[in-house]
């Protein structure tokens, strides 16, 4: 970065705002096609069973409907999809690739599984329609209850295995054993950890126009990685990439379920524009999206820890079960962050964590913000809550003792994280963060002084402090073209697709910064193909990490151009130069000089002879792959009021000091924290997916599936630090996942607090008031 | 059915099925896609409109409901000529928005409220957007933009 | 699901017995029934409309098999219904004990799975629905009883 970077760490007004502000940003369901028609879809209502025939003569006399289309329809194209994130090395591990396929052939495996593609002229014709198909399934056992399902005589949802194992891993360090040896105490205990859906307010969308005369294939698409679909795509329809056009306009939110690929809708939609020869659109609704698209649920940890009477950690094992639904082609991304992220900012010298890995007959589990870092900070944050209370130590101050410190970084933790290399933190400055979170808080005043004070008048308040670390700008790459226009407007496209993280205005500011020019005179394109085609997308973490990094190393090399070519034009040494308002200038002058935009013509002349190795225009193409995740980390901490009687809980004030490394912009952070915490706020206490004993979602509608409010999310306090990262040249972090990672641990350590002396433990989550409520009256009996 | 109305100040005559949603009227017929759907249930709220100035959601009306009534939805917000409404700068300078998609919606449920309530408490302002969901925001930045915009002058 | 409970009939258990088994009687009694024939020896298929509150209304097709009789005091019912808005499965069983008067005391279990859009969405009314539809038929069966006693 040049020595002048007025827009790194400053609080930049958004650039695209204006467009979203007046209803007029490009969202997927709002593209209209020429002739276009509409797709729904006949979805299974069981949640296992053979699909033994399907009818659609009825659908198709159906006036206004053009095409029904089953599995014996697609042919060749009738293939599994790909497992996206193949497991780590890890030695000795078990893993059963098993994917969908996009329409179900003999056998249902979840509520919502494809069976038929209905064409029609308009969505509401292919919605009647769906009533016209009809479809005999024979019932089979439903797998839904994790240790029912890995019983000797559970159905088997993928009958080419001899049980319901997806997956089973064991990665070790140390020697536990011994650790246990020589503990001074054991804490163990059953940890239940459940999620939810990802709740994007825009549902999933594709709409797909196909040329036949100019062999052209464009596709609208909601998802968070425009290249890898459309180099997918092409491969399967047997086209060149080159052919296929993918866009993610604006997309109304990601989370992580809408990089998921390839779902059904997405392969079906290309193939039947192509068999039309027309466009083609399908929009979810909400109900179809708690079925189709993909989610995140359960684990159930066994697990303990060996401390010494200090509270020292010596080690931890862990032995869990994890839900991936009927299908796993995410790999196990989500249960090796539960292992890694376990591990927490302490040092943890000995660890073992198994896992197994099971079916059910349900939807297909893949990332949901936070990807499973939550329930591996859950299980450490309360074992270490309960090693406090048995060994008498106060809650911060156990964890002080087992920080990490900064000598001991980097920190190779020796096991495998999702990324394929060993879990290293780059670095990090823990106890610090600790001391500034307890002391915005009030801790220690609020444990010597207004809990007695509060207490003495029969109000249940109570105090939780939870730290974690996360994993994240994790490679691969991603590339960046950064060229300075005629106008003077400077255009930057990358390959990722915005959910609404800001990158048009984040990626600007890097831009802007190393050319000299206002931000707002950066146009940033992200998510379309047909301007940049190399990269993977938008997920874990890694947007300004990585494309960041990549946007800021293409805009670098086009400054070189510029000094170089402003050099000659002013006559002038590169030294002299410098770059400020969309101008280079000699030392400053404001007489001398030349417009960046008028330089960018002379860089493109119509005439005349060039150097030989030039290169036209002032233009840069660079790429950034970092040798390894960056890790951040952070501590939240929350005062709540729990009243027994109706078990509900207050929350007064909610804090969180994270560490993201340098920050681009403080005003955007602060957005992806607090939307980060309103989601744990949600995972902690309002969200559940309830799926019945015969695999039904029971609450797919947002009647009954509890997204918080308004009411419902306190205001958010928040404070930086910054621990720059050596992985990247800006020292860069992410922060996407941050602020719902350890909600849900530090609301069950401050309702437990509030509770304490009620007997209440609280060893799961979500916490609902009828849950509590079951748990303060359990507890009362006793 | 033969349905009249006006929406944004422009007439519209248009013959539509009794079934066909207000908010596919208004996205499909008119092609005025700023405002969302979300859910088709009610519950979210992206879907607000104004309808003969009190906020409804359209998908949970039908477009011959709307008929001889006056709609406004959220392009009518801002300056013909393309500038914001104090409102919409408020959003923006609050960073009051991340994906943008409940965006329309939290708009034009706080237009009616503002007009009637132009200096309300913190709860009320809580309370009035507690009517649209966000997954992005956390609502902090939305609720500041509120109270930045019950500072400055209101239209 | 769940639904059991009690009722009363004011009549002989014979007569109670008889008509539980008519399908004439049943077609009137079950509520939204648009059409009730026998498929085959206590077998009957039931064609139904069923409200799940304001917006949710759609045609079931039920089939039931009676089993396990033991004239006059016990029966169970295998139920296997499909529709548009989903699907249900399940038994009921039904005992009748006499008493002085006479009049007949029924107990009835039923264990129904229910499938399909109708509980994604219907959770909340349709253990009520349930509870009601059976309250209605159990009393259409009881005036039935009232009009066959009185003619006979």
């Amino acid at each position: 970065m040049p020595p002048e970077a007025p827009y790194l760490s400053s609080r930049v007004l958004r650039n695209e705002d204006a467009r979203l502000l007046t209803g007029r940003a490009l969202f997927v369901d709002d593209v209209q096609l020429p002739r276009m028609l509409h797709v729904a879809f006949v979805r299974s209502e069981y949640a296992h069973g053979r699909l033994v025939s399907v009818d659609t003569a009825a659908a198709r006399r159906r006036p206004g409907v053009v095409a029904v289309y089953t599995a014996d329809d697609l042919g060749e194209y009738l293939k599994p999809g790909p497992v996206l994130v193949n497991p780590p090395p890890i030695q000795g591990h078990v893993f059963h690739g098993c994917t969908q396929l996009p329409l179900v052939k003999d056998k249902v495996r979840h509520v919502g599984e494809p069976i038929a593609m209905i064409v029609a002229e308009s969505r509401y014709i292919a919605e009647d329609a769906i009533r016209d198909v009809v479809i005999e399934i024979d019932p089979l056992g439903v797998v839904v209850d994790l240790e029912k399902g890995l019983a000797p005589n559970a159905p088997l949802i993928h009958e080419h295995l001899t049980s319901n194992v997806a997956a089973h891993v064991i990665q070790k360090k140390g020697d536990y054993p011994e650790a246990r040896r020589r503990a001074d105490l054991i804490v163990k205990r059953r940890f239940h950890y459940d999620r939810g859906a990802s709740g994007a307010i825009e549902n999933r969308a594709v709409a797909v126009e196909w040329d036949a005369k100019s062999e052209e294939m464009t596709i609208w698409d909601t998802t968070q990685a425009p290249i890898p679909i459309r180099n997918g795509l092409a491969r399967m329809l047997g086209l060149l990439e080159s052919q296929v056009n993918v866009i993610a306009p604006f997309v109304g939110g990601g989370f992580g379920p809408k990089i998921m690929m390839f779902y059904p809708e997405e392969l079906l939609l290309p193939w039947a524009a192509m068999q039309l020869n027309r466009s083609l659109k399908w929009t979810e609704d909400r109900q179809e999206n708690f079925f189709a698209t993909t989610q995140e649920r359960g684990q159930i940890h066994d697990a303990e820890m060996a401390l010494t009477k200090d509270g020292r950690i010596l080690g931890v094992h862990d032995v869990f079960l994890f839900d991936t639904g009927a299908y796993d082609p995410y790999g196990l991304t989500i249960p090796i962050n539960s292992q890694c992220t376990l591990l927490g900012p302490y040092d943890i010298p000995s660890y073992e964590s198994e896992f197994t890995a099971v079916f059910t007959n349900k939807t297909i589990v893949t990332p949901v913000r936070g990807a499973g870092r939550q329930h591996g900070v859950f299980v450490s944050e309360r074992l270490l809550d309960l090693a406090a209370k048995e060994l008498g130590i106060d809650r911060v101050e156990i964890r002080k003792r087992n920080l990490l410190r900064p000598d001991q970084f980097p920190h190779n933790h020796e096991i495998m994280f999702q990324d394929s290399a060993p879990l290293v933190y780059d670095s990090g400055d823990y106890l610090p963060t600790l001391e500034q979170a307890a002391k915005l808080i009030g801790y220690d005043q609020f444990i010597r002084e207004e809990q007695p004070r509060l207490r003495a008048e029969g109000k249940h308040v109570g105090i939780g402090v939870a730290c974690y670390v996360e994993g994240t700008g994790i490679g691969p790459y991603e590339g960046a073209r950064v060229t300075v226009e005629p106008s003077g407007t400077v255009r930057c496209a990358t390959g990722v697709g915005t959910q609404g993280q800001g990158h048009f205005t984040v990626f600007a500011q890097l831009v802007a910064d190393a050319l000299g020019v206002s931000v707002e005179d950066v146009k940033v394109v992200t998510g379309d193909t047909r301007e940049f085609h190399w990269g993977t997308g938008t997920f874990a973490s890694r947007g300004a990490v990585v494309a960041g990094s990549a946007c800021h190393a293409a805009a670098m090399a086009v400054r070189e151009k510029v000094l170089d070519l402003a050099s000659r034009v002013l006559n002038a040494p590169k030294e002299a130069l410098e770059l400020a308002h969309g101008r280079v200038s000699v030392g400053g002058s404001t007489d001398s000089g030349i417009g960046l935009g008028e330089l960018a013509g002379k860089a493109n002349p119509l005439r005349g002879a060039v150097r030989p190795g030039t290169e036209p225009g002032l233009e840069s193409t660079a790429y950034f792959g970092p040798d390894r995740g960056s890790t951040a980390s952070g501590v939240h901490a929350i005062i709540v009021e729990v009243d027994p009687e109706t078990a509900t809980v207050a929350v007064k004030r909610y804090l969180v000091v994270h560490d993201c490394g340098v920050i681009i912009n403080p005003l955007l952070v602060e957005g992806q924290i607090h939307g980060g915490v309103a989601h744990g706020i949600g995972n902690a206490f309002y969200e559940q997916l309830v799926y019945d004993d015969q695999g039904q979602l029971l609450n797919a509608s947002f009647m009954d599936y509890l997204l918080p409010t308004a009411t419902d999310v306190p205001a958010i306090e928040t404070a930086h630090r910054e621990t720059a990262s050596p992985f990247n040249p800006m020292g860069l972090k992410g922060v996407g996942e941050a602020g719902c990672i350890p909600t849900g641990a530090v609301f069950a350590q401050a309702v437990e607090d509030a509770l304490d002396g009620s007997g209440v433990e609280i060893t799961e989550i979500p916490l609902s008031p009828n849950r509590l409520f079951e748990l303060i009256d359990a507890a009362s009996r006793k | 059915m033969l349905i009249r109305l006006t929406v944004n100040d422009v007439q519209y005559e248009r013959d539509v099925e009794p079934r066909l949603l207000l908010s596919d009227f208004i996205r499909q017929e008119l092609a005025l896609t700023g405002t969302h759907v979300g859910c088709e249930h009610g519950v979210c709220g992206a879907c607000t409109v104004l309808f003969d100035g009190e906020a409804v959601r359209s998908c949970i009306m039908f477009a011959v409901q709307a008929n001889g009534h006056t709609l406004r939805t959220i392009e009518a917000l801002a300056d013909p000529s393309g500038a914001l409404n104090p409102l919409q700068n408020a959003f923006r300078n609050a960073h009051g928005l991340q994906c943008g998609f409940c965006t329309p919606g939290v708009l034009m449920t706080l237009t009616p409220f503002l007009r009637d309530n132009p200096k309300p408490s913190d709860a009320e302002i809580r309370e009035a957007l507690s009517a649209n969901l966000c997954r992005c925001t956390g609502y902090q930045h939305i609720f500041e933009a509120v109270k930045l915009a019950t500072r400055s002058a209101l239209p | 699901m769940n639904l059991s409970g009690d009722f009363t009939f004011k009549g002989p258990r014979a007569t109670v017995f008889e008509i539980l088994q008519d399908p004439d009687v049943l077609a009137k009694a079950l509520p939204g029934t648009k059409t009730l024939r026998t498929t085959g020896a206590d077998q009957y298929e039931d064609v139904m409309k069923v409200s799940v509150g304001p917006m949710m209304a759609a045609e079931f097709v039920v089939k039931v098999e009676v089993k396990d009789k033991m004239t006059p005091e016990r029966f169970s019912m295998h139920i296997d219904g499909k529709g548009a808005l989903g699907f249900t499965k399940g038994t009921a069983r039904i005992e009748l004990r006499e008493q002085p008067g006479p009049i007949t005391l029924m107990n009835y279990t039923a264990d129904i799975q229910i499938g399909g859009k109708i509980a994604a969405v219907g959770q909340r009314l349709l253990e009520s629905v349930g509870k009601m539809m059976t309250r209605q038929a159990l009393d259409s069966l009881d005036k039935e009883l009232q009009t066959r006693l009185r003619t006979s």
